[in-house]
């Protein structure tokens, strides 16, 4: 029986991406999840721009929130919040 | 010479993200986040050099990448050398009309081993020719990528996979490290006009060094600490809390030196024993009084080497 | 208009590179090789190049340096000779895999140990398995054309490789002979401006050289065999079209030299051919029907062309000046890859090898007399007599036997 192989580019040279990269989605390594409490935080960022992965999100309107497509549950957005304002909750209690 | 646009707080930080959700680094990675702040910082008029190492393997993984912005690899050898070759093609092709770019920031992402180790003499010749090229090297104190096995850049006393303790080795690893900011520009190197060390832990330092070093003339390098969740076996969440602790313990210490002149960023008041980050990481567990007293030792003879006038712990 | 010049192999690819307008070179010395970069690194200095050259840090730096120019889409070269070549390595594949077609000139130099500035074609030859395209030129001309018809098959579209103008030291880098450099215009016609599909630009980024999985690995691999047919397929219509606008005519894969009515010829490669074509005149003379092929190039290895041409003879001798100890047969890379094409032929010749010019020796006319000796008298046995012969070490030939016989029959011995 004969295999068939994937198709791949030139040399191997691939396309940057421009949102996320969509070939390594790490949303499912996860098993704490984390929460923000919306009160307690002060949008200091340090959450933002401490996540190795791009995956805390913060808007003006929305304030902080998390990329669960991606976000691997290291928990360093919570460890560093000088307010501790984010949880980390077991994957288990969500539905989704 | 561009002038650097320094930022004076987060909130200040651009948010445009040029390394991207989606790369197989570990959890709490801090060459990861490195990479991200380096990336913030440089914008999209960037071309990344990757030699071989986990910023290249786990964020390639597999025929991908999280860069926006274009990236290629080059061999754990050759960092220096490969971006030596980009920066002259870019300027050699927009003398002769053949490209209407603008020069690109040119920035070489090499590991404790791309960067004074085996691609050491890359480095140094790059340096040596004043290619206009922003030298990063994410140290995080091993060649993790190979599963965590030791570098010069391996702390006295770590374990690693090649430097296990034993009753012949009780200390596991027995040399100091080199010292990267001595080599490129501590005078060795002339044409370094701007060097410093920085921390995944210090974001907002990290960014604007990125800047000053991508502004000067000419070759600039940047020793970051990038503390390894796996390499030197503590929880994933604690990656920049001890990036932190140590500075506080001498373990890192934060100065720039520009134009031959060494400014401090950041010094502790006071250092703490350096136990207290030891017994931070399971690499540290099997250390007896006698090499932690020796460790302090060094710490302390550190200090004082590089200028550091503040009360130093005993090393009994 | 064309210029006739006086020079070497070296200033005759610098030649090449000029009228190429390369945009980068990368420079280091060893001999014998750097004058090259010498001559290139004097027209810079006078404006006559407009070419970066970096200075690398040795030889690995020389290709990886090339390597980096040539992604972000200049024409680069670089070369080398020997340990040169071997302290290189690690970065033949990465460049034959990152399809990034820069150009190196080799002269070839003996592999230490122990040191040895003479000519040997095993340095360049190691790089056999690389990827990379090359042949010997036998002269300076023919390394100024190979240089010029290399760029265009190497930079074409459908082929992206990086090429070798290999040439053998001293014969060709060193000796002072006449050759024609070519007006920009012809060079114009006939090479197209470098412009790869891909180049680091800020505007297309792309990710160049990502960690794959196992099985995205034979995809590129097969690419990488497949672009080899492209290559022999394109060589016979560039040879073609060079003649048409430089005038000069080459035989694409394998120059047959006194072929016509030989029952044996050499088949030899690089500048040895110029004596073994000087020798075969005596040998005619002296009744031997013996003619050469000389083989323009090695990789992608003539094996189809060498299929249609060897089965004419009765024997054919292979002449190794290279060293691939432990191979099969016992002589060198040239031997195995010519047994290799006709191992399946109908009516192949007899092939046997001579390993012959190592160290940077000259062969001389009498070696070529001693090889055309061995090769009739395995003509008349009609089988192999020995696989492999070195030359002046374990010969065979008549005169060899009849000092042997005097020896064992001396008083002395008794």
């Amino acid at each position: 029986m004969s295999k068939v192989y994937k198709q791949v580019p030139f040399a191997a040279i691939v396309k940057c991406p421009t949102k996320n990269n969509q070939s390594m989605v790490t949303g499912n390594w996860r098993y704490l999840r984390p929460v923000v409490d919306k009160a307690t935080c002060t949008e200091c960022k340090l959450c933002w721009i401490s996540c190795p992965d791009a995956t805390v999100d913060y808007s003006k309107d929305n304030g902080i929130s998390f990329n669960l497509e991606f976000c691997k549950g290291c928990g360093i957005c919570s460890n560093v919040c000088p307010v501790g304002a984010i949880s980390r909750v077991p994957e288990l209690d969500f539905d989704d | 010479m561009a002038v650097a646009e320094l930022i004076k707080s987060i909130a200040q930080a651009p948010e445009k993200e040029y390394y991207l959700p989606g790369h197989r680094s570990c959890a709490g990675c801090g060459p990861a986040l490195a990479y991200r702040l380096i990336a913030k910082a440089s914008g999209k008029n960037t071309i990344f050099i990757g030699p071989t190492g986990c910023m290249y393997v786990a964020n390639t993984s597999y025929a991908c990448g999280p860069w926006a912005v274009p990236w290629t690899h080059a061999q754990i050898t050759n960092g220096g050398a490969i971006a030596s070759g980009i920066e002259v093609a870019f300027k050699m092709m927009m003398k002769k009309g053949k490209i209407k770019d603008e020069f690109p920031n040119i920035i070489v992402m090499a590991g404790d081993g791309g960067a004074v180790d085996i691609g050491l003499q890359a480095a140094s010749a790059m340096m040596y020719r004043e290619h206009d090229v922003l030298f990063v090297m994410y140290d995080n104190e091993s060649y993790a990528n190979t599963g965590i096995q030791v570098s010069p850049m391996t702390p006295y006393g770590a374990t690693t996979m090649f430097t296990p303790a034993g009753p012949e080795i009780p200390e596991a690893k027995k040399f100091f490290p080199k010292d990267p900011m001595a080599i490129f520009c501590g005078g060795g190197h002339p044409a370094v006009k701007y060097g410093a060390t920085a921390s995944v832990s210090y974001p907002v330092d990290l960014m604007n060094k990125v800047r000053k070093g991508l502004a000067q003339e000419g070759p600039a390098f940047l020793h970051v600490h990038c503390p390894c969740p796996k390499g030197w076996t503590f929880p994933a969440e604690r990656t920049v809390e001890l990036g932190k602790l140590a500075v506080e313990c001498g373990m890192w210490f934060m100065y720039e030196i520009e134009n031959n002149v060494k400014k401090w960023n950041y010094m502790p008041k006071k250092l703490k024993p350096v136990e207290e980050y030891l017994k931070t990481q399971q690499r540290f567990a099997h250390l007896q009084p006698e090499h932690i007293a020796k460790m302090q030792a060094w710490i302390n003879e550190r200090a004082q080497f590089l200028g550091m006038e503040v009360p130093l712990p005993p090393a009994k | 208009m064309p210029i006739k010049k006086r020079g070497t192999g070296l200033t005759a690819v610098a030649d090449a590179w000029q009228l190429a307008d390369i945009d980068v070179t990368a420079s280091y010395p060893i001999r014998p090789y750097t004058a090259v970069m010498a001559e290139v690194s004097k027209r810079i200095a006078n404006g006559q190049m407009k070419c970066e050259m970096v200075h690398g840090e040795g030889e690995h730096a020389q290709f990886s340096i090339a390597h980096g120019a040539s992604m972000a889409g200049a024409r680069a070269t670089t070369g080398t000779s020997g340990v040169g070549v071997t302290y290189a390595f690690e970065t033949f594949s990465p460049i034959a895999g990152g399809r990034c077609p820069i150009q190196a000139l080799i002269g070839d130099r003996t592999l230490d140990p122990p040191g040895d500035f003479g000519s040997e074609h095993t340095d360049v030859l190691t790089m056999r398995d690389n990827g990379w395209i090359y042949g010997w030129a036998q002269d300076a001309q023919e390394s100024l054309d190979n240089s010029l018809m290399y760029f265009r098959i190497g930079e074409d579209p459908e082929i992206m490789l990086p090429q070798v103008v290999a040439m053998d030291g001293y014969f060709v880098t060193h000796i002072s002979q006449d050759y024609v450099m070519p007006d920009q215009e012809q060079v114009d016609k006939f090479l197209p401006k470098f412009k790869p599909q891909f180049r680091l630009d800020v505007n297309n980024p792309v990710i160049m050289g990502p960690q794959i999985e196992p099985e995205m690995g034979p995809p590129l691999e097969w690419d990488r065999n497949v672009v080899m047919d492209k290559v022999k397929a394109l060589i016979p219509k560039v040879t073609a079209e060079f003649e048409k606008v430089f005038g000069r005519k080459y035989a694409p894969f394998v120059e047959e030299y006194m072929t016509d009515d030989a029952d044996m010829v050499f088949v030899i490669s690089g500048a040895h051919a110029v004596p073994c074509r000087s020798a075969i005149q005596y040998l005619r003379k002296a009744g031997y029907k013996v003619g050469m092929c000389r083989l323009r190039w090695i990789r992608p290895f003539p094996d189809t062309a060498l299929q249609e041409i060897l089965p004419k003879f009765k024997v054919v001798g292979v002449i190794d000046t290279n060293t691939s100890y432990g191979a099969a047969g016992g002589g060198g890379v040239l031997l195995v890859e010519t047994r290799a094409s006709l191992s399946e032929t109908k009516n192949k010749p007899i092939i046997q090898g001579f390993t012959s010019g190592l160290g940077g020796e000259t062969i001389t006319h009498e070696d070529f007399f001693k090889m055309a000796d061995m090769m009739k008298q395995t003509m008349e046995a009609g089988k192999i007599i020995q696989s492999a012969t070195w030359v002046n070490f374990n010969d065979y030939d008549k005169a060899a036997i009849e000092v042997k016989n005097a020896w064992e029959q001396a008083p002395s011995k008794k």
